[in-house]
């Protein structure tokens, strides 16, 4: 378990101006929202038993706001969670999977739920918040018994997803973890992506706007580049490859090729 | 009586030569035994050995001579007169110096002898037509295509032993000598060739891709022959119907051939009518042959699509998602991924976005799109209000153009009273109407509007029954853009169960309309994804989703196969005056079947001239079938289905006065009069020679032609067949089995 860390001066006035822009883009005209409900995009958190399934309660609402705040995405601010097995799964095809320790087997109805999900046409991100802790490996278990045809593999480093609205060039959370992603390709597309790097210790902040947990190694750097992933998973989940289409190739090549912080093009 | 000679042993003439030569070998070595012996002895032994040797190679290969005995019979002649095209060659100077007036000349010249014999007269192009000398020779025509001498003249064998043909020689047949021959006749040959000789310029042959796709280039490839002239430059015409599109200039060599290659790109699909001209030279022999029509079948190649999306959104990534899996499209798409007063946090190197390429697209690309859609994109953040109405104009000329739903467009976009709000099958409500009226949230099942039945946009199945229970099993829309009425006559395919519009009809869901050439869709929910994933999470048809956007975009680009009318030849080419078979289905603008009505098909050509018609009727699902002659003069030609009351849209959109006959649908076919058989008009009198020659008859000029009863019709007729083996008789076995002895006995006793 990683301690929360007291807020500081420097915290509230952060969290004061991001509040005021909050309420700036609540004050945006009627079109900035969806028709009903159902069109603003949900980071739906994942319920399950036997293991702590909201290890960083407030990440999947901060990750709504900072899409709302950062992009065109309309998101559902105070996101819902959902089992496996309920059928409204299929109404927000992104679901957020997190935990921090090794959970028991998922039941015949959860599993047969996770299976349809991914392929009908779901994003399924499993953020493991401690990573190490044995919830990865529970996820990979479940996952093979669902879709057994198609292992976790690693997400190349050029894959559209470090590019679908921020040129990311590795993944970060809280903690800095591994170089690279993993994933489960259905049909040509990440439909599992899995993250050894808490982004949600990342992303959450309490009431007072302060940020829950310190990064590690740190810096507001690696913070903010957990929060361009985040962005960027969704942004992938919405747009799969648009970022491949060939209109975008020159800009992201010229870009890659600046000399900013974020390496070599793909 | 002629005959010929064989052995009567396996292999023949081989098996004999070798077992000859074995035995000469056998009697030749012996004899070196018999050298001790006077010469006397040694001769008769070896006379004898030789004369047994002899008769047992008689015996052993048994020589055989068969013969035919027969008797030659009086037979029937039968006159066989071309009358293909190519026998109007020379009439450029005048009647009577064409080849058929001068056949005719022949013809008159024998009528009296023909009648007097009772001879029979045939007329042939691909094959034999019975005739009379009594029918006056003007009747005779050279209008037949494809000349085939021996088809013609296997059609006459059972009625003729000879037969007397009189032809310039041109044929396209194969191996026409061998099957004459084989028909057993006697031919005699009459050779009508040229007074002067043949100046002619034709294009011999077109090669072309027969299938082409839209806006790519076909390629054609033509064969231009020259007779008679030297070598000079043509302009060879490319032509679409009667637009010129290309001309190429073609250097003619003195009595050959060149070729020229040429692309056409066509630029919709069906069947393309492209035809090749040459200029009708002063003294060219053969107009017909400066001509050659071709038919290209067009399809679809990729459907380009333009997808414009205000924001990602579910339903922005299943579209894409159904787009981009669809092999035959090619997806530009542009989604919003911030607004100007979104908060990146981010140096814009640090970010993957790009411009919005609007000049582009709406200035220098729109006319390359099959289909521009508009998903939840509201135009004026990007300042397009300059480009809207190119929009309008596009689809006017006949882009198609769809509107998508979602809180960012129709009245929230502020299309009202745009270019683009024009264009739509629906009308906007005004700018600035509050989002509570402008906007529904709340969840509905769709239902398939009142004479939108047979509409293909929403027919998930083809059963009637089964399809309205295939749109109540799908997961429901949830929230919709209010418009105010269709407009444009537009047609309300699907529409809310319980809310209405302005006029008190129920609210539209899903529109379908043109403007100008161009189709127009406006769907009024963001949440037609739910059709897809949704509705397979709870065990229904996902794949309605899919099947909904693929006939929604093949509907978009005018894909034939949903016309809501369509006919249809059974053959793209025909020759003069052939049946063309006919078959049609209609439906009016909105797929309500012509049940029951009276149509009529008219065949017109090139300047729309009416050359056949006749009238019709449908029957209950407005299907058609019928027939109609094709035009005795080659080219392209439209047959086209019209419906003789206008329709009541037809009235209110062109007036009330305006009584004049609707087109339904259209298909077009040649008639290739000349075609190949003008391709080389020379004549050729070898062939005619050659056949005469070969089956016993008389080659002949017009010149030296003589009386029918010179032209011998009798047939050789076998009586027998005579076979002698004279070496199988038993006495000769009997006389070799004595040479043996009498050798054997006379060696035993000089030998010992």
């Amino acid at each position: 378990m990683v301690p929360a860390v007291a807020p500081s001066p420097w915290l509230v006035r952060t969290a004061l101006t991001l509040s005021a822009a909050l309420a700036m883009t609540t004050i945006a005209p009627s079109w900035a929202h969806a028709i009903g409900s159902g069109g603003e995009l949900d980071v739906r958190l994942v319920r399950y038993a036997g293991g702590h399934d909201r290890p960083r309660d407030t990440a999947p609402r901060r990750l709504a706001w900072e899409l709302r705040k950062r992009t065109s995405v309309d998101t559902r601010l105070e996101p819902s969670d959902a089992r496996l097995d309920d059928p409204s799964i299929y109404l927000t095809p992104f679901l957020y999977w997190a935990g921090d320790e090794a959970f028991p087997a998922l039941s015949e109805a959860e599993i047969v739920g996770l299976r349809r999900f991914v392929t009908f046409g779901g994003t399924l991100l499993v953020d493991d918040a401690a990573p190490g802790g044995g919830f990865l490996g529970a996820v990979e278990r479940e996952l093979a018994r669902a879709l057994p045809d198609t292992p976790v593999e690693r997400l190349p480093s050029g894959h559209t997803l470090f590019r679908s609205y921020y040129l990311v060039d590795r993944p970060m959370g809280r903690v800095s973890g591994p170089d690279h992603l993993d994933a489960v390709m259905i049909d040509g597309r990440a439909a599992v992506i899995l993250s050894a790097h808490d982004l949600g210790g990342a992303w959450a902040r309490d009431v007072y706007g302060n940020w829950t947990y310190p990064v590690e190694p740190g810096g507001d750097v690696q913070r903010e580049q957990a929060i361009r992933l985040g962005v960027n998973v969704v942004l992938y989940a919405l747009c799969l490859d648009y970022k491949d289409d060939q209109v975008h190739a020159p800009f992201i090549m010229r870009r890659r090729g600046s000399g900013r912080a974020f390496g070599p093009g793909p | 009586m002629m005959g010929a000679f064989s052995f009567d042993v396996p292999g023949g003439l081989v098996t004999a030569i070798a077992l000859g030569l074995a035995l000469a070998a056998a009697v030749a070595l012996s004899l070196r035994a018999l050298a001790p012996l006077p010469r006397r002895r040694r001769v008769a032994l070896g006379v004898l050995r030789g004369l047994t040797a002899l008769g047992a190679f008689l015996v052993a290969t048994g020589p055989t001579w068969s013969a035919e005995r027969s008797d030659e019979e009086p037979g029937q002649l039968a006159v066989l007169l071309d009358v293909s095209r190519s026998m109007r060659v020379g009439s450029d100077r005048g009647p009577s110096h064409s080849r058929m007036e001068r056949a005719r000349g022949l013809l008159d010249r024998l009528r009296a002898d023909a009648l007097r014999d009772g001879v029979s007269l045939f007329t042939f192009g691909r094959t034999a037509h019975a005739s009379a000398f009594d029918v006056p020779s003007a009747r005779f025509v050279a209008i037949d295509d494809d000349t085939r001498i021996a088809d013609a003249v296997d059609a006459v064998a059972s009625d003729a032993t000879a037969v007397l043909v009189v032809s310039d020689g041109r044929d396209l047949g194969a191996s026409t000598l061998e099957r004459v021959e084989a028909s057993g006749l006697r031919v005699h040959t009459v050779f009508v060739g040229d007074e002067e000789p043949l100046v002619d310029d034709a294009i011999a042959r077109v090669d072309y891709d027969r299938v082409g796709f839209v806006r790519r280039a076909v390629r054609v490839r033509a064969e231009l022959r020259s007779y008679g002239q030297p070598a000079h430059v043509v302009a060879l015409g490319l032509y679409e119907g009667e637009r010129l599109i290309r001309e190429e200039r073609v250097e003619l060599p003195e009595d050959g051939s060149t070729h020229v290659e040429l692309e056409v790109t066509p630029s919709s699909t069906g069947r393309a009518l492209y035809r090749l001209a040459l200029p009708h030279m002063p003294r060219d022999a053969i107009r017909e042959n400066d001509e050659r029509a071709f038919l290209v079948r067009v399809q679809r190649d990729n459907l380009r699509a333009l997808l414009v999306a205000g924001r990602p959104s579910w339903d922005v990534r299943f579209l894409r998602s159904f787009l981009k899996r669809d092999p035959t499209t090619d997806l530009i798409s542009f989604f919003i991924l911030r607004n100007t007063s979104d908060m990146t946090m981010a140096d814009s190197d640090e970010l993957a976005l790009i411009p919005f390429p609007t000049s582009e697209l709406f200035n220098e690309h729109l006319g390359s799109f099959d289909v521009v859609l508009f998903q939840n994109f509201d135009y004026a953040p990007y300042e397009m209000d300059v480009y809207l109405p190119r929009i309008r104009e596009y689809v006017e000329r006949g882009g198609s153009f769809a509107m998508i739903g979602g809180p960012l467009t129709f009245s929230e976009g502020g299309y009202a009273e745009t270019p683009v709000g024009e264009l739509l099958p629906v009308e906007v409500l005004p700018a600035h109407t509050p989002a509570s009226r402008a906007l529904t949230t709340d969840e509905f099942a769709p239902r398939i509007a009142d004479g939108a039945r047979h509409h293909p946009l929403v027919e998930l199945s083809a059963d009637p029954r089964a399809n309205e229970l295939a749109w109540r099993a799908l997961a429901p829309l949830e929230g919709l853009n209010v418009v105010r009425r269709l407009q444009n006559h537009g047609q309300r395919l699907l529409e809310h169960p319980s809310r209405t519009d302005d006029d008190g009809e129920p609210l539209p869901v899903l529109a379908a309309g043109s403007f100008g050439r161009g189709r127009v869709l406006a769907l009024m929910t963001d949440t037609s994804w739910r059709w897809g994933m949704p509705t397979a999470g709870e065990g229904g048809d996902g794949g309605a989703y899919a099947r909904f956007w693929d006939v929604a975009l093949r509907w978009l680009a005018r894909d034939p196969l949903l016309d809501p009318a369509r006919l249809s030849t059974d053959r793209e080419r025909y020759g003069p005056g052939a049946l063309v078979r006919v078959e049609a289905t209609l439906r009016d603008g909105s797929y309500q079947p012509y049940a029951d009505e009276r149509v009529r098909l008219r065949v017109l050509d090139g300047r729309g001239r009416e050359l056949a018609a006749r009238d019709a009727r449908t029957d209950a699902g407005g299907r058609l079938e019928g027939t109609l002659e094709a035009p005795s003069e080659p080219g392209g030609y439209r047959i086209v289905v019209d419906r003789a009351e206008p329709s009541a849209t037809r009235r209110a959109a062109s007036g009330a006065a305006d009584a004049s006959p609707e087109h339904l649908a259209e298909d077009v076919f040649l008639v290739e009069l000349g075609g190949d058989e003008l391709a080389d008009p020379r004549p050729d009198g070898a062939l005619l020679r050659a056949l005469a020659e070969r089956t016993s008859g008389r080659f002949s000029t017009l010149a030296d032609v003589g009386p029918l009863s010179s032209f011998d019709a009798s047939r050789s007729r076998v009586r027998e067949i005579v076979r002698r083996r004279p070496f199988g008789e038993p006495i000769f076995v009997l006389g070799l089995v004595v040479l043996f002895g009498l050798e054997w006995i006379l060696r035993r006793r000089w030998v010992g």
